[in-house]
């Protein structure tokens, strides 16, 4: 299993680049990160120099409307000379095919990627390589994995999409409310729903609005066994503002075995407490009114 | 040029048979299986056969979604299913899992693949790759504006359907697992909770900035397209399509058929009159319990296209019973009461073949001949005599307001 670490800032590249295989990094059509485009040119170029792997993220849906700056974006990526391209919207693999990309596209199906026949069909359509949903069993995932040996992906940390919308939340509520507020990209905003008590990250960019779970998923036990079937693990670093953090989630990840899981786990849960779970790995989420 | 379909949604058999009636061309359903909307009643074997047998005699299509995300243990009995389906006519599956697709052209060779909203096709090249997938029809993206739709359509050689009335998902549909945080049921696989439309408070780190008396909510208005099906019909939209799974008879009655006459008088007359708008406009009104508006076709949705406060907009007219017969003889129409209502109040009757045609209740009979006044026991057979001819299927609401 390849392990890579989301990119979000040019800050940050030196602190994790030495503590995993890869990075995973972006600019247009994805959102939370902070990167120019020669922010890009030079996390490539240390990828290189420390013989990491570098992919780019584009996870958003694209309206007809932008089908140009997707392709100029694309001209741009060829530039970069990516190991792999994550999309999420299927006009991306026709668009790739203009460019010398095709072979590289990574399937992220966020929350409609949650079978093996599924990900089967991507990868028999020339997909390289396919993201899970979050919203499996750790036994769905052992199955998947299993069937699909080594072309499978999943995100092993972080915290996890629960919505996305072209609407601007945001931007609507505070114009209902009249109130002047600085909101757009910020990741400070959450949201608490008036019967509950847990805070989920909200935030909102030019392509829409994104809602993410209060905690934050951790499976440093879990990855141990699964890693000889996964094709890569991705930490993802949203919402985490703290470097220090992140680098150790690496560092944990990639010595974790058999022996040490449970050391590592607690003395990582001891250094840096926080609002961790196993998000839906032991936790079916199919409950319906017949029980 | 094909006239272009219209679609509607139905929960059960006897509301599959009145959009059929009302002037669908074809009808989307769910089965007891595979489909979101698990509080629909939803169809048995039996009962889409029935449907199916049903649709041809009007030469309709059906259509039976199999659209929930699947997982693994959810395709259990897939292949008998589609076999079946295929075996006793249905025309169309809509589809969320691209694995289907060689699955139903190797089982059920007959049926088309439809692939649903929950893949969010929203530009042309996602409709091309999903034609060399193998798809037949695409549902676009509810995201998608007029403009984009018309561009959409002139590069692609896909049928597409574009939704044009009814409930809105706030996110991107297939996207939004609010309710498995929140609930613990998929929204995938027929569970949501609409988690969007419940009131939430705002807070920038440990400080509260949502107002206290609005609080932010994500819930949308519904959607309402009547001013873009001219628009929709001339750049080649194969097929409009009504939302609703879980709405009534008289929702999906009265929705059907002015869309029906929308596009009827279109075909016959030529572009609609503002007027005439109008009308259709006010027509949808009547079956409306929640605010609409264009949702994006006109591009983007502000503030005033979602709802903060009250989610109901109040009816003007009340559905109060529906057409059982019709006694030629003695001028009366015997009716399932639905809703209350009583003697002096007027009343309005549609169906297939009658448009809004007034009268007020005199008089009122129960099965033993006893007067009525007050009709207020829902399924209870009344007799009412009505000074012009009505149909089984006919609908009678109570004009409330003007």
């Amino acid at each position: 299993m390849e392990l890579l670490v989301t990119l979000r800032k040019i800050e940050s590249l030196e602190k994790f680049l030495p503590m995993v295989d890869g990075i995973i990094t972006g600019q247009s059509f994805t959102t939370g990160y902070k990167m120019s485009k020669d922010d890009l040119r030079k996390a490539r170029a240390y990828c290189q120099t420390l013989n990491k792997k570098f992919y780019i993220v584009m996870d958003n849906f694209i309206t007809e409307d932008e089908r140009m700056i997707l392709l100029e974006y694309f001209s741009f990526i060829e530039e970069l000379n990516p190991d792999g391209i994550y999309f999420h919207d299927l006009g991306i693999i026709d668009a790739a095919k203009s460019s010398n990309m095709a072979s590289r596209l990574i399937y992220d199906g966020k929350t409609v990627l949650c079978n093996s026949l599924d990900a089967a069909f991507m990868l028999k359509n020339n997909i390289e390589s396919v993201v899970i949903s979050r919203e499996l069993t750790l036994k769905e995932v052992s199955d998947i994995v299993t069937n699909l040996m080594g072309r499978v992906e999943m995100q092993i940390f972080g915290h996890l999409r629960m919505s996305y919308s072209r609407r601007r939340f945001l931007t609507n509520y505070f114009r209902e409310i009249n109130k002047d507020y600085d909101y757009l990209g910020k990741e400070t905003l959450k949201l608490v729903e008036e019967q509950r008590d847990y805070a989920m990250p909200i935030v909102e960019d030019e392509n829409g609005t994104y809602i993410y779970t209060d905690f934050i998923l951790e499976m440093f036990e879990e990855v141990v066994k699964l890693r000889p079937f996964l094709r890569r693990g991705i930490i993802d670093t949203l919402f985490i503002e703290d470097d220090n953090l992140v680098a150790q989630v690496c560092r944990d990840y990639k010595r974790i075995d058999e022996n040490n899981k449970q050391f590592v786990r607690e003395a990582f849960l001891h250094n840096y407490p926080g609002n961790y779970s196993k998000g839906y790995l032991y936790q079916k989420t199919n409950i319906s009114k017949d029980g | 040029m094909d006239k272009i379909e219209l679609l509607a949604p139905a929960k059960d058999l006897q509301k599959a048979k009145i959009a059929i009636m009302y002037g669908a061309d074809a009808v989307y359903v769910g089965g007891k299986f595979y489909s979101l909307r698990s509080r629909a009643s939803n169809f048995g074997l039996e009962e889409l056969k029935e449907l199916a047998d049903f649709a041809k005699q009007y030469k309709a299509k059906v259509y039976v979604t199999v659209n929930i995300v699947f997982h693994d243990a959810d395709y259990y009995g897939i292949k008998e299913y589609l076999k079946y389906l295929d075996k006793i006519g249905i025309n169309a599956v809509i589809i969320s899992s691209l694995a289907l697709i060689p699955l139903v052209r190797k089982n059920a060779p007959d049926l088309e693949c439809h692939i649903s909203t929950q893949l969010s096709a929203l530009n042309s090249a996602a409709v091309k790759t999903l034609k060399e997938f193998g798809a037949d029809r695409v549902v676009l993206a509810r995201e998608a504006s007029m403009n984009q739709i018309e561009q959409i359509t002139h590069k692609v050689d896909l049928p597409v359907e574009v939704f044009i009335h009814g409930g809105m998902c706030s996110n991107y549909s297939g996207r939004c697992v609010l309710s498995n945080r929140m609930t613990l049921r998929d929204a995938n696989r027929g569970g949501c909770a609409h988690s969007c439309r419940w009131k939430y408070r705002l807070y920038d780190g440990r400080d509260i900035i949502s107002d206290p008396y609005t609080l932010l909510s994500m819930s949308s208005k519904d959607l309402r397209a009547s001013a873009y099906i001219e628009r929709m019909i001339e750049c080649g939209v194969a097929s409009l399509k009504i939302e609703g799974r879980m709405k009534s008879e008289y929702y999906i009655g009265q929705v059907v058929k002015t869309y029906r006459r929308m596009i009827d008088d279109y075909y016959a007359n030529g572009p609609l009159t503002k007027e005439k708008l109008a009308y259709y406009d006010n027509e949808l009104t009547k079956a409306e319990n929640r605010p609409s508006d264009d949702g994006f076709l006109s591009g983007d949705c502000d503030n005033s296209k979602h709802l903060y406060g009250v989610n109901g907009a109040g009816v003007t007219h009340d559905y109060v019973a529906y057409v059982r017969d019709y006694d030629e003889i003695r001028k009366l129409a015997i009716v399932e009461v639905k809703n209350v209502f009583q003697s002096g109040d007027v009343i309005e009757v549609f169906g297939p073949h009658i448009n809004n045609k007034r009268f007020r209740v005199e008089y009122m009979f129960d099965t033993n001949w006893e007067n009525v006044d007050l009709a207020n026991k829902p399924t209870q057979i009344l007799n009412i005599r009505i000074p012009f001819k009505v149909e089984p299927c006919d609908m009678f609401r109570r004009v409330a307001q003007e």
